[in-house]
Parts: structure tokens; sequence; C-alpha cells
């Protein structure tokens, strides 16, 4: 309980001086965040259109469950690259040999390297799924409740994939083509009705690649609450993330270091 | 009193050797060919409290391997380490609260921010309280008269005001044992001579140990006084800095350019490395000509359009320790 807090409480500092370095660039941080959200928002046309010649339901999924999807899946994304941006860049940070700044401080080397970056734009995808909730949801509480639960594991299971997959740098070399494939499986397999996937894929999707315990669970749950189905998505992404931190820990043995030159943005 | 203690240490990497061209790429990718790089080899010593040790050797001679291993970032292949009592592979945390570090090439303060807030960070991740660390920022504001620089975007501060700040930042948590590796490297000789000057007070007033890793024979000279030196993972010289001056750091390199066509007649002491008909490279052995006696000879030349005094290269101080090295087997 004392490891959690501390590692909430130095996810809040981080959290605190990105933000102040973000705010540095105020015009860039809007534009960014807005330019965003408009990209996002073309998506809901092309599905307003489909729903409109297909009619009735997609894969299952009516037009307000697929908004439901689409909305978690942005603001989960959001809020994972806002407060964990170097998620993407872990390879790098460990080729390059930036990770030495961290292991020589007295804090968690993963929490601490995953949250000493944020991406501005991804304000823009957490504002949007929000705005896409109120216009499609309004002010259902449960189906609310639902969406910032899935937020929170959402984001920590986009997280935990990207880092169990830059963790093979440290077997391989460089892994962040692994990284990138594994968000954008992630990615599309989250904003695509559960009913049209199938077989192997559907199994990837309950394990390696947890894209339903990421929207789909949720959304279940917010039509038709079960606390078991609850109980199981909640222990499912505590040992998904549980596995990816320790795979960090055995790959950080292997850790060979370099010399480049190295800036803190 | 030994705060480190260093015995049989080796760092063995495995890299992975590849063949010139496209083909070698391809059979690479399928039998992959390894070779051992032993980046340290059997080295042992000890530094004590308060002292001040320069880690020195050229380019991949194991200087930021072994510091990499004393501070707990690199697991050894074999031997043992302790540094103030911790073994830093089992206890890097405990240890990373007892010990600053300043990498040249790797900053830990936000770029985009005033160095104020990332102290306040580094304060939280060290765990010092707000009283404790205003005191702190005060002293070391004081010491390495920041001043405004605090409050100034890191992007903003010129290499020797962001170095200045860096250092500042690493003793927040008041460490026993500042780790430096090459502190000076790319800074001009005015804002070096101010690091230097600061890193002597810092050890003269708190007695914090430092160990030193450098390029820069003018950091060895003017800040330490023990030297190892270590080429190819090896330690090939462990002595004072006083002895190593007499021995190997007894050249000055002179550059000299003149106005006219000269002659030069070289007193005792010099040699002419290199000469044109404008200028010349003068190799200095100041334990038979001081420096004093060679520039009072070359103004006495006249026309003097401008000159300049160096140190030897680094490279070139191993290799003579190397010739005399092997002279003496």
């Amino acid at each position: 309980m004392k490891k959690l807090k501390n590692i909430l409480y130095l996810i809040g500092l981080y959290f605190k001086v990105n933000l102040a370095s973000a705010m540095e660039y105020r015009s860039s941080f809007l534009m960014q965040a807005f330019g965003m959200a408009l990209s996002n928002a073309t998506f809901v046309f092309y599905w307003w259109i489909a729903f409109s010649q297909i009619g009735g339901r997609i894969g299952g999924y009516d037009f307000k469950d697929v908004m439901f999807i689409w909305a978690l899946t942005s603001s989960a994304f959001g809020a994972s690259n806002i407060l964990f941006a170097n998620m993407f860049r872990i390879t790098t940070i460990i080729v390059t040999g930036e990770l030495d700044t961290f292991l020589l401080q007295p804090k968690d080397v993963l929490i601490s390297l995953l949250c000493s970056r944020t991406a501005l734009s991804t304000w823009g995808d957490l504002l949007y799924g929000f705005v896409l909730m109120a216009l499609t949801h309004g002010n259902d509480g449960m189906v609310w409740l639902m969406f910032l639960l899935g937020i929170v594991i959402g984001g920590l299971l986009m997280t935990a994939i990207s880092v169990t997959a830059h963790t093979f740098t440290f077997y391989f070399g460089d892994a962040s083509l692994i990284g990138d494939i594994a968000l954008e499986f992630i990615i599309n397999f989250c904003i695509y009705p559960e009913g049209i996937y199938r077989g192997f894929v559907r199994a990837m999707m309950l394990s390696v690649i947890p894209a339903s315990f990421i929207v789909h669970i949720p959304l279940k749950l917010a039509r038709s609450f079960q606390p078991g189905l609850l109980l199981i998505l909640l222990a499912f992404a505590a040992l998904y993330c549980f596995i990816a931190y320790k795979f960090f820990y055995h790959g950080l043995k292997k850790y060979e270091s370099g010399n480049l030159i190295i800036t803190r943005m | 009193m030994s705060v480190i203690e260093v015995r049989s240490l080796n760092k063995l990497y495995r890299a992975r050797v590849k063949e010139e061209g496209l083909g070698a790429s391809f059979r690479a990718l399928i039998k992959p060919v390894y070779k051992e790089v032993h980046a340290v080899k059997n080295i042992s010593f000890t530094v004590d409290k308060g002292e001040i040790l320069a880690f020195i050797g050229p380019n991949g001679a194991g200087k930021s391997t072994t510091i990499k291993m004393l501070t707990g970032i690199l697991h050894p292949t074999s031997g043992e380490i302790s540094v103030l009592g911790f073994d830093p592979v089992k206890q890097r945390k405990q240890l990373s609260y007892h010990i600053g570090t300043v990498f040249g090439q790797k900053s830990q303060l936000w770029f985009h921010l005033p160095p104020v807030d990332s102290f306040a960070l580094l304060g939280a991740i060290y765990d010092i309280d707000k009283k404790t660390l205003k005191k702190r920022e005060e002293e070391l504001i004081e010491c390495f008269e920041l001043g405004d620089l605090i409050k100034t975007p890191v992007r903003k501060l010129s290499l020797g005001q962001r170095i200045r700040c860096e250092v500042a930042a690493s003793l927040l948590h008041s460490p026993d044992i500042l780790f430096l590796d090459e502190p000076t490297i790319g800074l001009d000789v005015v804002v070096k001579q101010k690091i230097r000057e600061l890193i002597l007070r810092m050890n003269r007033d708190q007695g914090t140990t430092i160990f030193l890793t450098s390029h820069d024979t003018g950091d060895v000279e003017q800040l330490c006084r023990r030297a190892i030196v270590i080429d190819h993972g090896e330690i090939i010289l462990d002595q004072p800095v006083k002895k190593l001056k007499y021995d190997y750091l007894n050249r000055k390199i002179i550059a000299v350019r003149f106005n006219l066509e000269q002659h030069l007649d070289v007193p005792k002491g010099v040699v002419v490395e290199k000469s044109g008909k404008m200028g010349a490279r003068l190799s200095v052995d100041t334990r038979v000509c001081s420096i004093d006696e060679a520039m009072r000879w070359i103004i006495s030349q006249g026309g003097v359009a401008d000159i300049t005094v160096e140190d030897p290269p680094m490279e070139e101080i191993i290799s003579t320790i190397f010739t005399g090295k092997n002279t003496a087997e």
C-alpha cells in the first residue's frame, strides 16, 4: 500500500513538472490539442455515414455503443500519454543510455522514466472522449462511471503493452518496431465492435493484446452491471500490469548503458 | 577511512560483429557473430573520505563503465564493490541518497523549465523536506553564484551556466561522494576554471569526496591530489598527481604566429615540433625550461602576432606512460 502511495505521489510530481513545461509553449499546446481532437472528430462522421447506410447494428453494436468505445479508446490513449508519454520512447531511452539518469535516483526506475515526459497533443485525445460521451450519452450515471473506470484501466493496459514490447530491447536490441506494432494493434482492435472479431483474434484480444478489457468489457458493464465481470476486469488489469513491471525489471539486469548526449525535454 | 573499495572488478560485454556490406548484414541476421569486449579488467583500488581522485584515460578506456558500476547503473561481471558500505548492485536505491552524479553529456534538468523547478522535483525525489530544501538551495545559489540563473529556463542558459546548475542539482541532497564524469567537456577556459574552483570549494567546505573522470589534463592538475590512469580497461598508473606531473605532465605545447618571417634558435628544453615561415608549434619541457622563460624567449624574437599555450592531449600522455612502463619492463 505504501509503495502504491509512493508511486502515485511520484506520478503527481512529474505531472506537475510536465504540465509546467508544456505551459512554456501555450499556443503550441492549444493548437496540438485542438488539432488532435479535430482529427478524431472526422471518424464520428465516418461511423455516422456507415450506420445511416447499413442501419441497425454492426457487429452487435449500435451507433452509441461505437461512440462509447471510440470515446474510451481516445480518452484512455490520451490519459496514458499525458501521464506516461515516454512509453513510446522506452527503446530510445534504453539504447541512448538516458536510463542512467533514472537509475541514479532513489525512486522507481520504470515509473520515473514513464512519467518524465508528457505529450501535448494527447490532451486533445483525452478531451475528445469526454465531448463525444457528453454528446452521445448525456448524463447516464453508470455509463459515465464505466467510462471513467475504463480510462484508468485502459490507460494502464496501453502503457503496460508498450512497456512489455519495448522491454524486448534489453534482449534483442531495438524493439521500437514491436512497440509501435503492439500499440497499433491494440488501438485498431479497440475501435471496432467486438462482434466482428472471431477465433484466434478474439483470443488475442482477451490475453496478449487485451483490447476487450480496455473497451468491450467496460461497455458490457455500462449496458448491464455485473460485479463478477468487474472483478475479472480489475484482476486482469492488475495482473497484466504486474507482469509488464516484472518483465521490465528482469530486462533491466541486462542494461548496458550508452553515452549519447541527452537533454530532458 | 576508505569510502570506495573496489576489488578485482571486471566487466565483459557481448558485442555483435558484422563484416562490411549488405550480404554480411543478411548473414548476421541468420547467424549473428558475437565477440566479448573486456571493458574493465580486474581493477582494484580504494578512495579515502574527502579525497579528490582523478580517474583518467583516453576514450574507450573504461572510465565511464567503472563509474557506472560504482553508482549501480551497470552490474559487474565479477569482482566486489563497496561504496560508503553499500553494494551498488543490491543497494542501488539506498546508495543513491548518499551520492551525487554529474555526467557532462546527460542533463538532469528540464530543458524548458528554470532550474528552480527541477530542483523542487529533485528535492521531492530525494525526500528532502521543504524547509531543508529551501536552505540548501540558498547555500548552493550562493556557492555556485547562480543568482538569476535559477529562474531562467535551461534552454536559455549557456553551457557553462548549465553545468554550474547541474553540479548544484547533484548536490541538493548533500551527497558524501560526488561522481563527476567529464564535467568540463566542451567548456571554454574561463568557465572550466570557474567550475574547478567551485568543485575545490565544495570539497574544502563540505568534505565531499570527489571521483572525477576527465579527458582534460588541466582538471587533473588543478583539482586532484591522486590520479588513477586507466587504459584498455586496466589500471596502468595509480600515484599522486604531484609525481604524475613531474613524470608525465611536464610538457606544454606553445603555438606561436609571427608578423614577420623568423628563424628560430630555440633554447634548451624547447623543441620545434612543426614550423612554417610565419609560425611554429613548440614543445616545452617544463623541467628544463619554465613556461615563463619560454614566453620571454618567444617575445624577445619580436613580431609576435598570436600565441597559445596548451596541455598535450591525454592520448599522448597515456602513450608516454606506456612507453615509460614498457621501457622500465
